[in-house]
């Protein structure tokens, strides 16, 4: 036991001392936090910003244009109005030089009762954000004009076209939000995902890394090849879990100094049951990944076998939707028992509805029963692998593997 | 009490035989030299003294006792593939390795310094492995070995790649520890060292035991028949009778003889011809003559062995 502990200490302090691991543990949340900050924002402020002309002959209609375009929800445009027939050649020049973004002709009625006709030019042709404003100001304006002609008030008016709002009330009565509970499970599915299969990754690596500097040479002259393996296992996955440990920290703290107004709530029930099974999977993948590095003498060679590791991990990725959609339905439930998909898509669905507690227990259950199991494999082939060098075993020669003890 | 014992030892990678019937003992004080050509089965024989395989059949007893990895700690073992964490400092990575052996922080760190400075490597200490020559790393991999104090010492060719200074220096320090009783085992192809080292011998081709014993009495199974002889002057007597086989590089001349008796005779002629004899040697056959007289005996007996079986 002293060993393994001594194997793990080492794997984890040389570890957590790169550069690589200060610089993903910074700059992963980083990145990632910006990005949804950046992208937060951007779709807060993305609003119709054009300098636009309108060209009208009815007064009236264009300047309650003008009004929503420039206070209207998502728009604040800057609008000049026009008479109908301004030339439009000063206004193409106006386009040219880049002093307007683009100009709406609003040709009246060929018959009376009939939609005018709405002509725009933009500057470019792909600014649909523009267009988009356009055509929901204008649609609203008429709508307001069509009531009004039917002798609404405008108080009448302004109470038809409110917004209409949907809470959502949890079955204990607690009011939720479906976004942030989806984006909540999204993001650990995700972090699940990502950290295993880089942490699975990272065994595999630093059981090829001391095969190519012989070291294990030395260290199989005092230790056991399984005291090797478990000490492996351990202390890159205690990395892992330092690396989770710091974002879920960073995350919460960011949380709390923002007054937790953003809404995004991890709850301790989901924080308890990720651990759990991010500890699950990252023993179950990093035992594949034990065996894959025991078998192989390179990096290169690894990268062919990585399907292996990706393929489990891509079919939990393909799962993801029919399980967000529906995460009490049959296939869910089946899905998540898979011991390979269990850590990912268990915990999905614990984090956006509770699955029946026995569920949860039996896919515990089979992936502890799997770990093992892969571990009795993997601990033989890693046994005799790592004294290989040179020629990739064969699968015939590996299944002979097993038989050594 | 025999440090190491090997008895009957067989080993079979599915179908290669890697040792068969190797028998080997090695005594406290000595210094012993594995011999053999390269896949004779020098590294696997010495895999199964510290239990990293297991023998097929046979038995393998440590300090006297039967095979138990307890006894590992009493062993300090240098491999032929010299392996050391890259990233890892030379102080970090010597502790590690004396921790492992079961030596605490505290005395591998005192240890490790003492080494280093024993060694003349004492400013690597605080350098990562990957910035250090390769003679450095050896001589880091070879301290790894001795840290706690092992009482059988095995290096798999512990000088090769090394200059001649720091080849010296490693040797005296085998020397000293030998000295001190320590058991040490080498393996190496460069038979000078092993005729200066070592006390006993075993000789391994093709997974089979050729020759083994002490120094003494490996030479003393073949006859003093190899005369050296300086000379000037004429060199008619290198068709003396008594010569069996004959090499004369411009003034030195290295014959075979049938025995030493020839040998007299042919200094006799060399004399009488009127050569002037600078110097006159004559010895056993070199180790180097032994080892690749046997091993090709070896080689032809497996080839015979395989035609006969084709027949």
């Amino acid at each position: 036991m002293h060993n393994v502990w001594l194997i793990a200490r080492r794997e984890y302090t040389e570890r957590i001392r790169t550069r690589a691991f200060i610089v993903a543990t910074v700059l992963i949340p980083t990145l990632m936090g910006g990005g949804i900050f950046a992208v937060a924002s951007l779709a807060s402020k993305s609003k119709a910003e054009a300098h636009i002309a309108v060209l009208s002959a009815q007064p009236q209609l264009a300047a309650d244009l003008r009004e929503q375009l420039e206070h209207g929800r998502g728009t604040s445009m800057t609008v000049d109005l026009l008479p109908g027939n301004a030339p439009h050649a000063q206004l193409d020049r106006d386009i040219a030089a880049k002093r307007l973004d683009g100009y709406l002709t609003i040709l009246p009625p060929v018959a009376p009762g009939a939609r005018p006709t709405f002509d725009y030019t933009p500057r470019s042709s792909a600014d649909i954000v523009s267009v988009g404003a356009l055509r929901d100001a204008l649609s609203t304006v008429l709508t307001r004009e069509a009531l009004a002609a039917r002798g609404l008030s405008s108080a009448e008016v302004a109470a038809l076209m409110a917004p209409v709002a949907v809470n959502v009330v949890a079955a204990d009565g607690s009011r939720g939000n479906t976004t942030t509970s989806f984006y909540v499970a999204y993001v650990l599915f995700f972090l699940m995902y990502m950290v295993v299969l880089l942490y699975g990754m990272n065994v595999a690596r630093s059981i090829i890394e001391e095969k190519t500097s012989r070291v294990f040479e030395v260290l199989l002259a005092t230790i056991k090849p399984d005291e090797l393996l478990a000490g492996k296992i351990l202390g890159v996955g205690a990395v892992g879990l330092t690396q989770v440990g710091i974002w879920m920290l960073a995350a919460g703290l960011l949380a709390w100094l923002a007054g937790a107004t953003s809404g995004v709530a991890l709850s301790l029930t989901q924080a308890v049951f990720f651990i759990v099974y991010f500890g699950l999977g990252y023993a179950l993948y990093s035992s594949v990944a034990a065996a894959l590095g025991a078998m192989t003498n390179s990096e290169q060679e690894l990268q062919q076998l990585n399907m292996f590791l990706m393929l489990p991990l891509f079919f939990c990725m393909l799962m993801l939707v029919p399980v967000v959609n529906n995460p009490n339905s049959a296939l869910a439930r089946i899905v998540s028992q898979i011991p390979f998909c269990a850590p990912l898509l268990m915990d999905l669905r614990i984090s956006m509805s509770m699955p029946q507690p026995w569920e949860i227990a039996l896919s515990i259950a089979l992936i502890v029963v799997t770990i093992y199991a892969v571990l009795w494999v993997s601990s033989r082939i890693y046994r005799v692998g790592i004294l290989m060098y040179g020629k990739k075993p064969n699968l015939p020669e590996i299944l002979r593997w097993l038989k050594y003890s | 009490m025999p440090i190491v014992s090997l008895q009957n030892i067989r080993k079979v990678y599915d179908t290669k035989v890697a040792v068969e019937g190797l028998n080997l003992t090695i005594e406290p004080g000595t210094m012993f030299g594995l011999l053999g050509p390269n896949g004779s089965g020098k590294t696997s024989s010495i895999r199964m003294m510290i239990g990293m395989t297991v023998p097929d059949s046979g038995t393998v007893s440590l300090f006297g006792q039967p095979f138990s990895r307890t006894l590992l700690h009493r062993i300090g073992y240098l491999p032929e593939e010299r392996g050391l964490y890259k990233k890892m400092k030379v102080l970090d990575q010597l502790i590690f390795l004396g921790q492992l052996h079961g030596l605490t922080e505290a005395l591998a760190r005192q240890r490790a310094l003492a080494w280093c400075e024993r060694l003349e490597i004492g400013e690597t200490i605080a350098k990562k492995t990957e910035e250090l020559s390769k003679g450095m790393q050896q001589k880091i991999q070879f301290i790894a070995a001795l840290l706690h104090e092992p009482e059988l010492i095995i290096m798999d060719e512990p000088f090769s790649g090394l200059d001649p200074v720091n080849a010296e220096l490693l040797m005296d320090t085998l020397i000293q520890l030998r000295g001190e009783g320590k058991a040490i085992l080498f393996s190496t192809h460069r038979m000078d060292q092993v005729e200066k080292l070592c006390d006993s011998i075993a000789l391994i081709s093709r997974g089979k035991l050729l020759l083994s014993g002490s120094m003494r009495e490996v030479k003393s199974q073949y006859t003093r028949n190899r005369v050296r002889i300086v000379f000037s002057g004429p060199d008619s007597f290198l068709t003396h009778p008594g010569i069996a086989a004959a090499k004369n590089y411009a003034g030195i001349a290295e014959l075979t003889v049938a025995d030493e008796a020839a040998a007299q005779q042919v200094l006799a002629a060399a004399l009488a011809a009127g050569a002037v004899i600078d110097r006159f040697e004559l010895s056993e056959p070199t180790l180097e003559e032994i080892f690749i007289e046997r091993v090709r005996a070896s080689f032809g007996d497996a080839e015979a062995e395989a035609e006969a079986a084709y027949a």
